[in-house]
């Protein structure tokens, strides 16, 4: 996979294997469409997510990251979510204080059945990233053409 | 002072004579007057090598983990921060209190800018206590160096910590050092895993410094460790400061390192957590 160069945002979405992702697939389902800047990564809870996966996007050339999980109180696993709000509470505001822009890290509640919300937030969050331009920061640029194993 | 010193020497000897511990850690003079270096004491005459004075500011707890499955119990000496320290590697199950003898020495604060945020002078944990406690003073602003970058704008954040990592030669001293960063594997030995490359560039060492932050984060013990070993002499504590800064405001009065029980901040959760995700 190659990041190509171009000034259309590249977004990664993790999305928790549950509701997200299902979600994703209703939309789908639906045929409503979203921007195909959105890359969905398919985790299994939304606790899974590590927040160095969101320092390596962007590093490796992502100009947006979202990350979705089941509603608090909805997970699959009981308790994943809930621990995902501590981490990105926190992850959020240390990225804010490191001077990363806050419209490139979302996080959201995403239920399977929330097709419609999928597709807003996916539009909406392009949107914002598209206005804030490439990222530059964090991003290694000697590493910007990816081999093809990778 | 001096009577002080006395004492340590006194304790460390005795604890060598009667056999109850395998070596005694403290602090020895090295050949700056005004640095001292960990001292590993085996035999009870070395116990005359011991010093304590205003530049003992080393932390010795971390030597703890290279010595997991002693025969004998180690001694060692701890100020309130060796004591957090210890704290937070008995919580972190990594050393076993039976395998320790803790010599409590209440420190008197030491010529050192981290030292102005001490909390806790006194050990919370501790064997016998060599001589008698005295308060703390109060501490100065907790999270100076996070508040000081705070008030820079987004860009100047970026720019501030970009320079602080331009300079960041990647030795991981500040890893070694801290009691908090006591994982048996540490993810920027394994390169496989391709969080971060081995090179030196600026992305790779700002997501190293986010990181170790990160990991250490909730369990810091604001010992200043990190910062005093940094050859580069890196403002790095303004990173762990602000997460702890950011869990204060979240959960109220939160510290880590005062108990071997209570749980991690990230460890656990509540149900009634602040959500701020839509």
């Amino acid at each position: 996979m190659s990041v190509k160069e171009t000034n259309d945002p590249k977004i990664i979405a993790f999305c928790c294997n549950w509701c997200t992702y299902t979600g994703a697939d209703l939309a789908g389902l639906n045929r409503s469409h979203y921007p195909e800047n959105v890359h969905i990564v398919r985790v299994p809870c939304s606790g899974r997510v590590n927040p160095q996966f969101i320092l390596r996007a962007f590093r490796n050339g992502c100009d947006g990251v979202m990350v979705c999980g089941c509603h608090p109180g909805d997970c699959h696993y009981s308790t994943g979510n809930y621990f995902t709000r501590r981490r990105f509470t926190l992850m959020k505001r240390l990225l804010e204080y490191n001077g990363i822009d806050p419209g490139r890290f979302h996080a959201r509640w995403i239920s399977g059945s929330e097709a419609g919300k999928f597709r807003d937030t996916a539009e909406e969050v392009t949107a914002m990233v598209r206005k804030l331009g490439p990222n530059t920061r964090y991003r290694e640029y000697a590493r910007r053409e990816m081999s093809a194993d990778e | 002072m001096n009577d002080n010193l006395a004492k340590m020497r006194e304790a460390a000897k005795r604890a060598l004579e009667s056999g109850d511990v395998g070596y005694v850690i403290g602090w020895g003079a090295t050949k700056f007057p005004d640095k001292t270096s960990p001292l590993f004491m085996r035999k009870p005459e070395d116990a005359e090598r011991l010093v304590w004075n205003e530049y003992a500011i080393p932390g010795i707890a971390k030597y703890l983990l290279d010595d997991l499955y002693p025969d004998k119990p180690i001694g060692v000496f701890v100020r309130g921060c060796d004591s957090r320290a210890i704290n937070r590697m008995m919580k972190d199950n990594r050393i076993k209190r039976e395998n320790l003898r803790l010599l409590g020495i209440p420190c008197d604060g030491k010529d050192d800018e981290r030292c102005t945020i001490c909390r806790n002078r006194n050990p919370l944990v501790y064997d016998e206590l060599l001589w008698d406690e005295a308060p703390t003073p109060e501490p100065k602003d907790r999270y100076f160096r996070a508040n000081a970058v705070e008030a820079m704008s987004a860009d100047g954040r970026y720019a501030y910590w970009s320079e602080v990592f331009d300079q960041c030669i990647r030795c991981y001293a500040c890893r070694n050092i801290c009691p908090a960063c006591n994982c048996k594997e540490c993810y920027v030995d394994m390169t496989a895993t391709g969080f971060q490359g081995k090179q030196h560039s600026r992305s790779d060492n700002l997501i190293f410094g986010v990181t170790r932050a990160f990991h250490v984060g909730d369990r810091c013990i604001e010992c200043g460790e990190c910062e005093r070993v940094c050859p580069m002499g890196l403002p790095i504590m303004g990173q762990t400061q602000k997460i702890l800064k950011d869990i204060n405001e979240l959960v109220g009065d939160y510290e880590s390192g005062v108990d071997a029980e209570s749980e991690n901040y990230l460890g656990v959760f509540d149900l009634d957590d602040k959500d701020e995700f839509m």
